[in-house]
């Protein structure tokens, strides 16, 4: 108990903003409006734009606003549907999906690892800022977990699993396959707190190095998939774009406080993301939701100081991902005053 | 005295109203001997916190009913939620939750609060009137206690948070806290055991004592369910005990025992009988799940390989089969007598599930019986009611039993139809081994050209049976046909010794006629339990593991034993050799007694399958009187074969008249619309083909599309 306890100390100092005096990251008017649109009563983070479905993803997204909006109550609610729901791999890891319309609503066993990841990074924060030891044991567990079972040693890099099953060598053709918007990394410093077994350092470090040997095509891009089974290359099993997951990657650099304008500068065309085709380089879709938006918007800010215009600091849900990726954004530039930085 | 359980069980949302009212099976401040529940870890991945929490805790000895109630609850708690142990003293006693059941007026849980404060309480007194108890002074209270009712924990613990958002000085009542810590243990126990994550199940378990009580029987079911999954079965017996030992609910206590039939041994299963109660009547109460147990030890003496069944089983099944009057009791034993080699008794019991529920297993069991007895004709009379939309396995059984007519000495009459009915199955089938009996039938009574036709047929369908151009060759002997004598010899030459010896010593004819060649049913047929799941490797497989390896080298299998024959077929078949492996299996037919000869006979018959068969038309079989319908069938199926070798000799407009003819007969199946189609082609007659085709394509047949590709092509040439 007595290690515990200095744990938590030692935590809520080096999280300095976050205790519990301090003024929310996420404003109670954007908060309310978030919870109204995403949250049920019992507690699941609705994915909207996919038939009502909730993922641990959605979960940890939602623990984490939650603490960042300093609403216990809502955090309790959504821990213990996620826990309840989610959280009973044999392993220690959460299911990834949830369907409201199939029985048992937890069709497929396996896990996401970002999602983990977020939950068990919101459950940390939380434990310790809110003095709850439960939370903190809560996080723990399952950062080992991922230690023991999200990681993979490949040619001397530490990389993240997207899952359990379905993507290493040997369960992909051009296995391992991984995800680059996986990489939460101001997570890190915080799992190599609540399990220093774990190098978590060499997997912030080792994410950034492949970050920067992962563009390819006429416009120099990340892909959503990348095969690492010999040089980096977009993963054939999967669709090769810039797409949706690759779009966090900016705003997880920034609020890891990580500026790095060389490794993101040629995500952006005039301001803007698009869900680009790798090998043509052709737009699919330019994505002009304001939560999207705002990530470029802060990345500008962190290369040249520009300001992020005001119509982006303005929260109106619509869609569950890109109205998460706002209030995270959001909360970024909350917890500096309003700059990027 | 007895717990009154049933009143608990009934419903309550979480079961967490009887947590008190028996002893917890993971209780560890119980008095008595403690045996260990978890001694080990989980074998697979679980979490560091949760293996060593379930290492710590330690199964309770469940106590004599007669024994006092002690309170264990709250000791029993997993050491991660320590709280507060009630040691006796003056206890303050939380009515919080006995006032909202009272306010909403539900009474059965309201009674089972009572119960359940006073089993933690001894010494409190309930109220007189308790419908008239005093409504909680805090609505908040009384929300969340709805929301409790309703399951809604995730949302209690919103309500917590809030009101201590609100009110800094609110606490909850300890145990609602901790009534909703199990509630929601349960929920995410139910949902890991519906995901099979068993490692989960039972660190919830070991984490949770207070929800392993008979007011929950289904958490415990799924409890030994995860034991018993992750091999641990004397810890699911142990389970499964732990109810049957303290659990009263008849219904339960009976669902216990059949869940846990599918997944404990025999021995185990013992265990759990012990501990049968006896009814007012004389009854004991697991009379079903019995019946069940012993249905399934029978049935697994049906099962290839047989499994030993104990002599009292098979009295005890006999007993529920005469008592219950049931079709598939009496079907069970039936295949149980059959593979016991007891083929009177099986006859018996085939004849009595026939009786009460005709069908073709019962019919194809009732064959095999009489087979083994020796009764062919009869099994064939049987089973030919059931040939239309018969299964594989019963037209293989008939095959048999027409060969093994066929092959009785002296041979049986036969009437025309029953004769009619034989020919028509073998020339559907193309059976060779039946075609050569009839060959030999035929020969038998001096219809030497009738044998020659069966003999042809035979060869035609199975080019390398050597005993059907044995036959073959003989009557062509007896009928001076020296051509075809010679032919055979010249084919056979350096293969068959006796198909080479026939000119040079008559005098020895018609000392081989392998009469003994006929296979027994049983072998041919792969019988597993009552229903086609069968595992057709399992027969060969033991034979086979005792066979010796090394067959390459060609020898004379004349010289060897029965059983050295045997493993020859084996091994060759093994080599993909499977005409030489049916000679091999051939000779242990001949040499073996018993069990070698069975299952050579099986062998033979894979042997056969795997050397696949060749077309050729039987024009023996129309020689025979049938049915109309069954010579429709044979007619359009000689038609068509005939068809298709008219079109690999490239004889088209011959092809053209037998479907035709076909066609007078029987509707075109759509292959033979593809070979009309392509043999107009060959012909130039394109406007024809075209028609043809453009029907199939019409049909979404997709060689449809093909041809008229080709017929473009032949235009596009001809321009």
């Amino acid at each position: 108990m007595k290690t515990v306890r200095a744990i938590c100390v030692a935590l809520i100092l080096a999280l300095g903003p976050m205790t519990a005096h301090a003024a929310p990251q996420v404003s109670p008017e954007n908060w309310a409006a978030y919870k109204q649109h995403f949250l049920e009563a019992s507690g699941r983070i609705v994915d909207n734009a996919n038939g009502g479905i909730s993922h641990s993803e959605g979960q940890g997204y939602g623990l984490l606003l939650a603490y960042l909006a300093g609403d216990a109550a809502a955090f309790q609610l959504i821990w213990s549907f996620t826990r309840t729901e989610l959280l009973i791999r044999d392993d220690g890891l959460a299911a990834w999906k949830w369907d409201p319309a199939t029985s048992p609503h937890v069709g497929d066993i396996n896990n996401a690892t970002d999602g983990d990841i977020l939950i068990a990074y919101a459950l940390g924060q939380a434990g310790a800022a809110w003095g709850d030891p439960q939370l903190t044991a809560a996080a723990t567990r399952i950062v080992k977990a991922i230690g023991r079972n999200g990681l993979w040693d490949h040619q001397g890099r530490t990389l993240i699993a997207p899952a359990t099953t379905g993507f290493a060598a040997g369960e992909q053709a051009d296995g391992p396959v991984v995800n680059l918007s996986y990489w939460i990394f101001e997570a890190f410093p915080l799992f190599a707190q609540l399990d220093p077994s774990v190098d978590w350092n060499k997997v912030g470090g080792d994410g950034l190095a492949v970050l920067a040997a992962a563009k390819f095509g006429p416009h120099k891009l990340p892909p959503d998939w990348l095969s690492l089974a010999r040089r980096p290359r977009p993963a054939t099993g999967f669709t090769a774009e810039f797409g949706y997951n690759a779009v966090r990657i900016p705003l997880y650099l920034a609020r890891a406080g990580i500026v790095r304008p060389d490794l993101t500068r040629s995500y952006i065309k005039d301001g803007r993301f698009a869900i680009t085709d790798i090998a043509t380089g052709a737009a699919k879709d330019t994505l002009d939701d304001p939560g999207y938006r705002i990530i470029p918007a802060i990345s500008a800010c962190l290369t040249d100081g520009s300001p992020v215009p005001d119509e982006l600091r303005r929260f109106a849900p619509v869609l569950y991902f890109p109205s998460t990726l706002h209030l995270l954004a959001l909360a970024h530039l909350a917890a500096h005053d309003g700059d990027c930085r | 005295m007895t717990r009154t359980l049933a009143t608990f069980t009934a419903g309550f949302v979480t079961g967490a109203a009887a947590l008190w009212s028996a002893p917890t099976l993971l209780g560890a401040a119980v008095a008595g001997p403690e045996i260990d529940f978890i001694t080990t870890r989980a074998t697979s991945g679980y979490s560091e916190g949760m293996g060593s929490t379930a290492d710590r805790l330690r199964f309770a000895q469940p106590r004599s009913p007669e024994e006092p109630q002690a309170q264990t609850q709250t000791q029993a708690q997993a050491p991660a939620q320590p709280q507060p142990a009630p040691t006796g003293g003056d206890p303050v006693v939380d009515a919080s939750a006995l006032r909202y059941f009272a306010r909403q007026g539900d009474t059965r849980r309201l009674q089972a609060e009572i119960e359940r404060l006073k089993a933690l309480y001894p010494d409190w007194v309930p109220p007189a009137d308790p419908l008239a108890v005093p409504t909680n002074s805090d609505p908040r209270l009384d929300a969340m206690w709805k929301l409790y009712a309703e399951g809604k924990y995730a949302e209690i613990r919103k309500a917590i948070a809030d009101a201590q958002a609100a009110d800094a000085a609110f606490q909850p009542p300890q145990d609602l806290v901790d009534r909703v810590a199990v509630g929601e243990a349960r929920q995410r126990l139910t949902n890991a055991s519906d995901l099979k994550q068993y490692g989960t199940v039972v660190q919830i378990g070991a984490d949770t004592p207070s929800l392993l009580t008979c007011g929950d029987v289904d958490v415990l079911w799924r409890l030994a369910e995860a034991f018993a999954q992750t091999d641990r079965p004397d810890r699911a017996r142990d389970a499964y005990i732990y109810i049957l030992k303290n659990c009263d609910d008849p219904g339960e206590r009976l669902a216990t025992v059949e869940k846990a039939l599918p997944l404990l041994s025999r021995d185990r299963i013992d265990e759990l009988m012990a501990q049968e109660r006896t009814g007012p009547d004389g009854k004991g109460e697991f009379a079903a799940a019995r019946a069940d147990l012993v249905r399934r030890n029978v049935a697994a003496g049906g099962k290839e390989p047989p499994e030993t069944v104990a002599a009292d089983d098979v009295a005890a099944m006999s007993a529920i089969a005469e008592r219950e009057g049931l079709a598939s009791d009496a079907l069970l034993l039936g295949w149980y007598h059959l593979r016991a080699r007891d083929a009177a008794s099986a006859e018996t019991w085939f004849r009595r599930a026939l009786d009460k529920e005709p069908g073709a297993e019962p019919a194809q069991g009732l064959a095999l019986a009489l087979l083994e007895l020796k009764r062919p004709a009869d099994a064939e009379a049987i089973l030919s009611k059931w040939l239309s939309g018969a299964s594989e396995e019963v037209r293989q059984v008939y095959l048999a039993s027409v060969a093994n007519t066929l092959a009785l000495v002296p041979p049986p009459t036969l009437t025309p139809e029953v004769l009619a009915r034989m020919v028509a199955a073998v020339a559907a089938a193309r059976d060779a081994a039946a075609a050569q009996q009839f060959g030999w039938y035929a020969h038998a009574l001096g219809q030497e050209q009738t044998a020659v036709q069966w003999f042809a047929a035979a060869l035609a369908w199975k080019p390398d049976e050597e005993p059907a151009a044995y036959g073959l060759a003989l009557v062509s002997h007896l009928l001076g046909d020296k051509d075809r004598v010679a032919d055979l010899q010249r084919q056979w030459a350096g293969r068959s010794e006796r198909i080479d010896r026939l000119t040079q010593r008559p005098d020895r004819r018609g000392d081989a006629a392998p009469r003994a060649t006929v296979q027994t049913a049983e072998a041919r047929i792969d019988r597993t339990e009552t229903s086609s799941s069968g595992a057709p490797a399992s027969a060969r497989s033991a034979a086979q593991a005792a066979a010796p390896r090394g067959c390459r080298r060609t020898e004379e299998y004349a010289r060897l034993s029965g059983s050295a024959a045997l493993n020859r077929g084996w091994c060759l078949l093994d080599l993909n050799r499977p005409i030489e492996a049916a000679r091999a299996f051939e000779q242990a037919i001949r040499d073996g007694g018993g069990k070698v000869r069975s299952d050579a006979a099986w062998g033979q018959s894979l042997a056969y399958l795997r050397a696949g068969l060749t077309d050729e038309a039987s024009v023996a079989a129309s020689k025979a009187p049938q049915s109309r319908e069954r010579s429709v069938e044979l007619e359009a199926s000689i038609l068509s074969t005939r068809a298709s070798n008219f079109f690999d000799q490239k004889r088209y407009g011959e092809t053209l008249l037998a479907l035709d003819q076909r066609a007078r007969i029987a509707p075109e199946r759509l292959e033979l619309m593809v070979l009309r189609g392509y043999a107009y082609v060959e012909l130039r007659r394109l406007g024809e083909a075209r028609r043809v085709f453009e029907t199939l394509a019409a049909a979404g047949n997709k060689e449809g599309r093909r041809g008229l590709g080709v017929i473009d092509a032949v235009t596009g040439n001809g321009n």
